[in-house]
This record gives C-alpha cells, structure tokens and sequence, in this order.
C-alpha cells in the first residue's frame, strides 16, 4: 500500500467508520435501554483500564475520521498549495492536540 | 411547448444567457431531438450535437431540466415547462449546447481501452468461458456521452486530474477482462490519490447513465482489486 496513493486514507476511513459506527449502535442501545447512571458511575466506568482503552480507540478513530475528511474536502476545493497546506497544518496540529489530550485525560483518570 | 436555452456564442457574447422559445410540437415529435431540429428552423443559429438520434452514440448529452440526459431519448412528454437545455455542467462550453470533450477523451486515452496481451495470438480467437464474459456485462455497453461525468461533482471539483466516472468504467471493461494481461500495470496506473480515489460514491453517475449503467459499482470494484492487491 503507497502511503501517498489514496488507498491509506481510503481504508482508514472505513475502519474508523466501523469502529464509530459500533460505538454509536452501544451507546444508543445502553442509553436507550439500559438504567439511568449518574456522573460519578460514568467516571468509575471509564476509570477502568478496559473501558479507557476502549474510549482512546474511539478517540482515534475519531480524529482518523475527521483528518481523512478534511483532508478530502480540501483536497477537492482548495486548490492553491500554500492554502491547502496551511489548512492541512492547522487541522492536523488541532486534532494532535486534542487527541494528545484526549488520551491524557483518559489515561491520567484510569491510572 | 415553451424551451429555455443556454445560448453563448464567444464570439459574439460577453457571458452566457438563456433564451425562451415557444414551439408546437408536430405529432411525429417524440424526444427532446425533435423539438432541438424544429427550434433549430426557428433560429438556425442554436448549436448543438447530435449524429444516430437513437441513443447509440451519445452526441447529444445535455442538461434537460437540470439531469444530463440523451436529448433523442428523452421524451417529451411528461418534462416540466419551460424545458431548460443547458450544456454539460463542468465542461468548457464551446457554443450554446455544444462543449469541449478534450480533456474526458484525454482521461480515457489515459485509461489504455484496449485489449493488451501479448502472448502469441491462438488459431482463431482468445477464449472465455461464459462466467468471464458475464463479468464485462455493465462495463461495455458505454457510449461515452459524459453524462455520469458531467454530474459528478468530483469531477467538477478536479476535472483534470480525476478520471472521472466514465474513463473509469471503461478501466474497469479492461481490468475485469480474463483476455486482458496488464491487470497488474493498469491497477499501478489508477492507484492516485486524484485519478481514482476523489470518487466519493455519490453515484450521480450511476443515477443519471442513459444505459442503466452503474460507474459507482466500477470503481468500487477497481478499489476492492487495490485492496486485495494490497493485501
């Protein structure tokens, strides 16, 4: 697989969408039908190891997702190479820091 | 019947118009065609293309009432007035209806249709079994009228370097071919980020094919032979 060819980001996008796609149909069928949960349950929940990694896989495919979608809509409409590499800077850098972030809360809680 | 044409002559016209023309049918006019040629007595300085006027080779592609269709077979009966012809949307307009196909037929020169192999040609033909044949079923019947190509936003957005959904189907004929020995060489070729992979499957192309074709499910197959090539 070339890095550079499309075919990464292509099949990127559909394992994050998969994995999102799992999360949702869970969270909607445990919100839906399982019994209320107060804020501190949730906390314990996610406090463990199993459920924290769980949540940093959502967390990635999250931010794959969302880069490979940006990256594709600028690719199709900002065509001028200074723009498009100045966009694809600043949202990269944005989602590494909230990824950064996300896993040093989820990890920081859980240990 | 009343029609509004997309009239530019840049010869004549700083920036395009539509133009309103009223028309009573004969009885024998049965397609979009009909009306055009009755119009064009009217005003003979409406320019458009048409050669078979029976579907077959794809000459008179255009915007008929906002979907790219084939004017000679698109009935008049049923269309919401006034008909608006408009050119392929995404293409160089040449004159009125009639646009420039350079770069479409420039991508499909790029995709190679034509058989390739070079091993010593058999006696009388290169056989197929009938399950090989039946895999070129939905990929040679094109006619390359640039309908799925001219409602494809994608290849809107990057005209020149997407192959867009036409080229591909016909790169598709080609891979899918078991007498085809470049598999590999063409598969190489397609695999870009901009050729192949700005296919976002919004399947225009499939909704508006005047020959129930599908180029969506083409280029699905063409990135599931990457994947397993890949793998």
């Amino acid at each position: 697989m070339r890095i550079f060819s499309g075919q990464q980001a292509f099949v990127l996008q559909r394992l994050s969408a998969l994995v999102l796609l799992a999360f949702t149909a869970a969270a909607a069928l445990r919100l839906g039908f399982g019994a209320p949960v107060s804020l501190e349950q949730w906390q314990a929940w996610a406090a463990q190891p199993a459920a924290a990694a769980l949540l940093l896989l959502l967390a990635a495919a999250l931010l794959v997702h969302a880069w490979v979608g940006t990256r594709d809509v600028v690719l199709d409409y900002v065509h001028p190479l200074l723009l498009r590499l100045s966009i694809l800077s600043l949202v990269g850098v944005a989602l590494a820091l909230l990824g950064a972030w996300t896993a040093f809360v989820l990890v920081t809680h859980a240990l | 019947m009343r029609f509004r044409i997309y009239r530019f002559d840049p010869e004549k016209d700083r920036k395009p118009y539509f133009a309103d023309y009223e028309l009573e049918p004969h009885p024998s006019d049965r397609k979009v065609l009909d009306a055009l040629t009755r119009l064009k007595e009217q005003d003979d300085s409406i320019a458009y293309r048409r050669s078979c006027r029976e579907g077959v080779c794809g000459s008179d592609a255009m915007n008929i009432n906002g979907r790219n269709m084939l004017a000679c077979i698109t009935p008049l009966e049923g269309l919401r007035e006034p008909v608006t012809l408009a050119p392929l949307p995404g293409f160089p307009v040449i004159r009125d209806l009639v646009v420039d196909m350079t770069q479409f037929f420039a991508h499909y020169h790029a995709t190679q249709p034509w058989l390739q192999n070079g091993e010593p040609p058999p006696e009388r033909e290169r056989l197929q079994s009938p399950a090989e044949r039946e895999k070129l079923d939905g990929l040679y019947e094109c006619i390359l009228c640039a309908c799925c190509s001219g409602f494809c936003p994608s290849y809107w957005w990057n005209p020149d370097k997407f192959l867009g959904p036409a080229a591909l189907l016909q790169a598709e004929r080609f891979v899918a071919d078991s007498r085809d020995r470049a598999g590999a060489e063409r598969l190489e070729a397609l695999d870009d980020v901009y050729k192949l992979y700005r296919c976002r499957t919004i399947m225009n192309c499939t909704e508006v094919c005047p020959k129930g074709l599908s180029p969506a499910r083409a280029i699905e197959r063409i990135k599931l032979a990457l994947l397993r090539r890949s793998a």
